[in-house]
């Protein structure tokens, strides 16, 4: 091995050290300001090598790209093992929670009336709650009579659901998927948007 | 919203017999609501959504109320609501269309319950999908030191500097203008002293608030202008910290808000008597 490479080999140890000890998801600029004489391309790349030995060598875990930065994270199928450990309750999303979220993820900036449109429920208690989580955050009002608060996604949310990014989000469905093929339809009543074609 | 309750926590309708009583739990399939029930009940019927049977799905959808109402459970007002939406629904479609119809003439009555439902389905699935993500401290664990902090939401942040300050106060007067609060009825005699105070008895009761709240009272256009200058004073006093979130690349984003300085405790009172 020569001297580069031995270097390489340094820095990846070094890489694979603040990813893993890091309290939340490390950035490739964060690994870039502490590791000597790399940048944040550099760190990109030895992060990759990482991935590839983990998966190459069939560990336990893996390491994931989140909200930006990188974190190393078991396994799913640990999990039930995991939660023996854990001392704190395990993450509990109710079905109105996961609802809650989904409409302000996909709509965001939402109102509270819009989200309460979209389930036909009163809402208050979830966002309250959501926002406690941290899984949402008041980002400003619209700028309606009234001026109701509008709410997005936070950081803590992309990190939870382990997205780099909210384009990561699964595709939201077309309507159309929920109608019955076009021929055999009968003509769509009045208003119904989606059009059948 | 959903149909599941214990006895301690439900409260029971009002002259209701309580069938069954006592303290154990009852638990009904949930629904999260009367579209959820309704999406229940057309899958249930085997009928498509874009051409509801309305009479029967109303009638079963009653049904259900009545059902829960017997289990002594809370119906939700909204319930009642889509009760009545359906009944109105129902009759549209038994009686002939009368004379101030004839515009609406062929617009199906059902076609916005239809556009409801299929737009609640879409995100009732994606919650599902959401549900299904391996999630952090559920199906995933990380590796965390807990000795190593995370960056605090300090650092975060951006403290406010008078130029943004500033441009955030114009837009105030601006959106105060448009909505026309600042023709002024009587000359308010407000003192910067006064709006100090109420700055920071606000601040007392939380521990931030947004810029933008502390204007939202009494909005005429003195009253405003006092009120800069007050949170002005109290920046330059160090009472007060004004800060705005920052992205990953540290551009400001987000409401401006204003936390009361380390170490500012019930003496800032005493400070403002003295320097005014």
């Amino acid at each position: 091995m020569d001297d580069r490479q031995q270097q390489q080999t340094k820095r990846k140890k070094i890489v694979e050290a603040l990813i893993l000890a890091a309290p939340e998801p490390i950035t490739a600029q964060k690994l870039a300001q502490i590791v000597p004489h790399l940048k944040p391309a550099a760190a990109k790349a030895l992060v990759a090598e990482l991935k590839k030995e983990y998966d190459e060598q069939d560990r336990a875990f893996e390491v994931w790209e989140v909200a930006g930065g990188y974190q190393i994270r078991t396994r799913p199928e640990y999990a039930g093992y995991l939660r023996q450990l854990q001392v704190e309750r395990p993450l509990r999303l109710s079905r109105a929670a996961l609802e809650t979220l989904a409409v302000v993820a996909y709509k965001q900036p939402v109102t509270r009336a819009e989200i309460e449109h979209v389930r036909g429920v009163d809402v208050g208690a979830t966002v309250r709650s959501l926002v406690d989580r941290q899984l949402i955050r008041i980002a400003g009002h619209r700028e309606v009579p009234g001026r109701p608060m509008l709410y997005a996604t936070t950081r803590r949310f992309l990190e939870v659901f382990g997205l780099t990014r909210l384009e990561d989000l699964p595709t939201l469905r077309d309507i159309e998927e929920f109608l019955p093929p076009p021929e055999e339809a009968p003509a769509a009543p009045g208003e119904v948007p989606g059009e059948l074609h | 919203m959903s149909l599941v309750t214990d006895a301690e926590g439900g409260s029971p309708l009002e002259g209701e017999g309580q069938p069954l009583g006592g303290s154990y739990a009852v638990k009904l399939e949930v629904f999260e609501g009367p579209l959820d029930l309704l999406l229940h009940l057309i899958r249930l019927n085997e009928v498509d959504v874009i051409d509801i049977p309305i009479a029967d799905i109303a009638s079963q959808y009653v049904e259900y109320l009545a059902l829960m109402r017997e289990l002594n459970l809370d119906v939700a007002g909204e319930y009642l609501l889509m009760a009545a939406t359906l009944a109105w629904i129902k009759s549209r479609m038994i009686l002939p269309p009368s004379e101030e119809d004839e515009e609406d003439e062929g617009i199906d009555p059902r076609a916005e319950l239809v556009a409801r439902l299929l737009e609640y389905q879409r995100f009732k699935e994606a919650a599902g999908d959401l549900g299904e993500m391996s999630l952090l401290d559920r199906d995933v664990y990380a590796a965390r030191h807990p000795d190593l902090e995370a960056t605090p939401e300090s650092e975060r942040e951006l403290a406010v500097d008078l130029v943004r300050l500033v441009e955030a106060f114009r837009q105030v007067l601006t959106r105060a203008e448009l909505e026309g609060h600042t023709h002024e009825v009587e000359a308010e005699t407000v003192t910067v002293r006064e709006r100090m105070i109420a700055i920071m008895d606000r601040l007392a009761e939380a521990p931030q608030i947004e810029f933008e709240l502390i204007f939202a009272e009494r909005p005429s256009r003195a009253v405003l202008v006092t009120t800069f200058l007050a949170l002005l004073e109290l920046v330059r006093l160090s009472a007060v910290r004004v800060y705005q979130g920052m992205d990953d690349d540290s551009v400001p984003e987000g409401p401006i808000h204003l936390r009361r300085a380390d170490g500012i405790d019930d003496d800032w009172h005493q400070r403002v008597a003295n320097i005014m």
